[in-house]
């Protein structure tokens, strides 16, 4: 963060209008690439303290590990689904 | 890495820009995985911490290692098919997911 705030900044003013969209495009993207990896960092947290019980003796997921995180991102989503129709229940009650 | 590998980094400000975009995103995913798995396997293989970390411990953290890893790819490709196949749903005029 504090890298962008040195000496060594890039003239910003100066760049052509073309250049400034493609960055705009560029920010959002990197900012939606960067929550889908925030969203998986806790789902991958969340999950493994579920699916993954034993001591660990492989590298490797096992045929129940596998399934069981897969499960698990999916039942995540239920859930939010779950809640949001919830919610929109009550809203219009 | 890819296309922007063509331009010297720093003559041009956008690519300049967005080479340090790129490098800070990377630095910051690898640095929240580094500490899950700290997290996650400094609980499962040292429970009660000796003097020094054993054979086995290490045997246990470098296993442990690589499954959150295999972990973290195999959430990485749920979640992304799964929030693909919500937004195809949500252009075909179903409800709306997230």
């Amino acid at each position: 963060m504090d890298a962008l705030n040195s000496a060594n900044l890039p003239d910003i003013a100066g760049m052509p209008d073309r250049d400034k969209q493609e960055l705009q495009q560029f920010i959002k993207n990197e900012t939606q690439k960067s929550n889908i990896q925030q969203s998986i960092h806790s789902l991958t947290d969340m999950c493994f303290r579920k699916c993954i019980t034993a001591k660990p003796s492989s590298g490797k997921l096992d045929k129940y590990e596998e399934p069981c995180m897969q499960n698990c991102v999916d039942r995540f989503m239920d859930a939010n689904n779950l809640i949001l129709k919830q919610l929109e229940a009550m809203r219009t009650a | 890495m890819d296309s922007f590998n063509t331009t010297v980094a720093g003559s041009d400000p956008k690519s300049q820009i967005m080479n340090q975009i790129r490098q800070e995103a990377a630095m910051h995913n690898a640095r929240q995985l580094i500490e899950k798995i700290n997290e996650h396997c400094f609980e499962r293989c040292i429970p009660k911490p000796g003097t020094s970390i054993s054979r086995g411990e290490e045997s246990c953290f470098s296993s442990c290692m690589e499954k959150y890893m295999s972990s973290w790819n195999a959430i990485s490709r749920q979640y992304v098919q799964r929030i693909q196949k919500e937004q195809a749903a949500q252009e075909a005029g179903g409800f709306g997911g997230i």
